[in-house]
């Protein structure tokens, strides 16, 4: 019984691997090939009837109510900045079947992209993934061209000293070459809000004293305090960083420090990067999710990018043992050195011919 | 004078009450009753820490040296007093030899060297504060070590989907008490550094009970009739961790476990 979820703990490992690169490759793709725009969806003429004012629930105790559990499987493959092929267009004008054609092509891209001798069972992840449901072209909101602000000088040095110290190293060399998501350590944030092709649930509980953002892949709980406290010591730093949140009218605000160089979002300086976030319940199944990203050592002004979280009570969180059954990482390095192997034999045959 | 008399007589009653109500009112244990939650039940809500030896030896166990000798001192075990009622764990005999093999080889087989999940009750008396947040319908654990964390579902009870490393628990009250009931482990996790283990067939209902502001006297009830002969508690104080700025840091242990785990593995530089 255990012996067999530790296979399957396995297998969603690989799988995630794979859900990474397809991360990856759809972002690209969908810069650089775009499939041609329909002409935008014409307006329905009838306007549905206008419906009772719906009212954001409150907690017993008077603050906005965001608890329950969340998906936010359908924004997957959106990419973070817009696609060229947008230029010149505002963000909310890209909708209807434009957005839905745009939508199916990443769905099928993601699925196609797994398409090969190796790979987990076909109705494991893909009979769920519905990107069709994606409400953004892209996610960037501020600036409103959608593009990320330029990166300072001392980003560019930082970037190029830790793709120096990376040079010489192969792909698989020791652990440490893989990502943190590989090893199972950590998503990091925004990365643990973004979504992959599985394991999207997230949880949120509140008290009149802490929120807590509960995710399911790597099995991470975020508890942010809400007594305005201030920040950890500078010298304590963390993957997650440090959250402090309170109530700005109806929204949640967290804001972030004190992160980790190695998974600074977007490489940057750990030390003053800071998130501001953004929860706002704006519907029965929805918050609003926006991220104001500021570190004056990596950009040369802040930015904003945002997307919905859609409620979901039919996908809890559930243990996802991530580096408990890491097989995956133990197999990529075991693949490694057996390709290791055979190179320095061929080698080897060649010499003694 | 009448009214000198007065002040003793009242002072007299006083202390008579005193007598009668204090003693009776101890005797009877009439429960700590201590800050509620909205919606009105005991308000365990904080950072908590278990300060036992339990996480080394569940029994009874003497000092002992480190397994590593560059550890030191800091490596060696403190002895302590066992956290199990009556004293020892009814093993059935094949389960005690077991234990016994895997005393021999804990460093090499305690999933807790690994930075695996730890399990229940473990997570609880690891050397590391976990943080407890109520709402109406659910209270959650969060772990510092391994970023473990479990939620107690408080509505109709769930069955099991699965086995995982924490189990599934389901909540309810007993007056002053939360109770946790707890199914569907796997059998990776261990109780302590001793080797002490159980099976998939684990059941564990714990009760967590507020005996004043700044102490849960906590209490674990193992059922495993695979491993033991019977069902057994174990019981110890957790304690409020009251400093002010106290929270729970990451402690992604994953990262000092890779080279152990993977090490074999790494590219030898080449001749």
């Amino acid at each position: 019984m255990s012996r067999r979820i530790l296979k399957v703990a396995s297998l969603l490992m690989v799988m995630t691997l794979a859900a990474l690169i397809a991360r990856h490759t759809a972002l690209g793709q969908a810069a650089k090939a775009p499939a041609p725009a329909p002409p935008p969806a014409k307006t329905s003429a009838s306007a549905p009837a206008s419906p009772k004012p719906w009212v954001a629930p409150k907690t017993a105790w008077g603050d906005p109510d965001l608890q329950g559990w969340f998906s936010n499987l359908s924004e997957n493959g959106t990419p973070l900045e817009r696609p060229d092929q947008f230029a010149g267009r505002k963000l909310e004008d890209i909708k209807g079947e434009e957005l839905l054609a745009i939508k199916a092509a990443a769905q099928q891209r993601t699925v196609e992209s797994f398409a090969g001798p190796l790979h987990a069972p076909e109705d494991w992840w893909q009979k769920d993934l519905n990107m069709v449901k994606g409400t953004q072209a892209w996610l960037v909101v501020d600036p409103p061209d959608g593009k990320i602000p330029p990166i300072t000088a001392e980003a560019r040095a930082r970037t190029a000293a830790r793709n120096e110290a990376r040079r010489g190293h192969g792909p698989a060399d020791s652990w440490e070459d893989r990502s943190l998501y590989d090893r199972c350590i950590t998503r990091g944030l925004p990365g643990s809000m973004m979504p992959v092709i599985y394991g999207n649930s997230y949880q949120i509980l509140q008290t009149k004293t802490y929120v807590a953002i509960r995710y399911e892949m790597i099995h991470e709980t975020r508890i942010i305090p809400l007594d305005g406290g201030p920040h950890a010591s500078p010298k304590v730093r963390t993957y997650m960083g440090d959250p402090r949140g309170h109530w700005d009218g109806d929204t949640l605000v967290v804001e972030t420090t004190n992160f980790r160089d190695e998974e600074a979002f977007r490489n940057a300086d750990g030390a003053t990067l800071k998130l501001t976030e953004r929860f706002t319940r704006v519907g029965p199944k929805t918050v609003k999710w926006a991220v104001t990203v500021e570190d004056p050592h990596t950009w040369t002004k802040p930015w904003t990018f945002a997307m919905p979280l859609t409620m979901d009570d039919t996908q809890p969180v559930l243990e996802y043992a991530c580096h408990e059954g890491n097989l995956g990482l133990r197999d990529i390095l075991l693949g490694a050195r057996a390709e290791e192997k055979k190179a320095a034999e061929a080698a080897a045959a060649k010499t003694s011919k | 004078m009448k009214k000198r008399t007065l002040i003793v007589f009242a002072a007299a009653l006083a202390i008579g009450a005193g007598c009668l109500v204090t003693p009776l009112a101890a005797q009877r244990g009439t429960p700590y009753r201590g800050p509620r939650t909205p919606d009105g039940h005991p308000d365990l809500s904080g950072i908590w820490q278990a300060f036992s030896t339990a996480n080394w030896d569940l029994e009874d166990h003497s000092p002992s040296p480190p397994q590593v000798y560059q550890m030191g001192a800091r490596g060696a075990t403190p002895g302590g007093q066992s956290v199990v009622e009556g004293g020892d764990i009814p093993y059935k005999p094949a389960a005690l030899e077991t234990r016994k093999k895997n005393f021999a080889n804990r460093l090499a087989l305690d999933p807790e060297v690994k930075c695996y999940m730890p399990g229940i009750p473990r997570a609880t008396y690891m050397p590391f504060p976990f943080q407890i947040l109520q709402t109406p319908t659910h209270v959650l654990m969060a772990y510092e070590f391994a970023s473990s964390d479990r939620v107690v579902n408080m509505g109709k009870p769930v069955e099991a989907a699965v086995d995982t490393w924490m189990g599934t628990a389901n909540g309810r009250w007993d007056g002053e008490t939360l109770v946790v009931d707890n199914t569907g482990f796997n059998d990776m996790t261990w109780f302590d550094r001793a080797g002490n283990f159980h099976s998939d067939a684990l059941h564990v209902v714990e009760r967590f009970t507020l005996t004043d502001a700044d102490h849960i006297q906590y209490e674990a009830t193992i059922e495993d009739p695979q491993t033991f002969t019977r069902p057994w508690k174990i019981s110890m104080p957790l304690y409020r961790r009251v400093e002010k700025n106290i929270r729970l840091t990451d402690f992604k242990c994953v990262e000092y476990s890779e080279e152990l785990l993977y090490g074999d593995l790494r590219k030898k530089p080449s001749k």
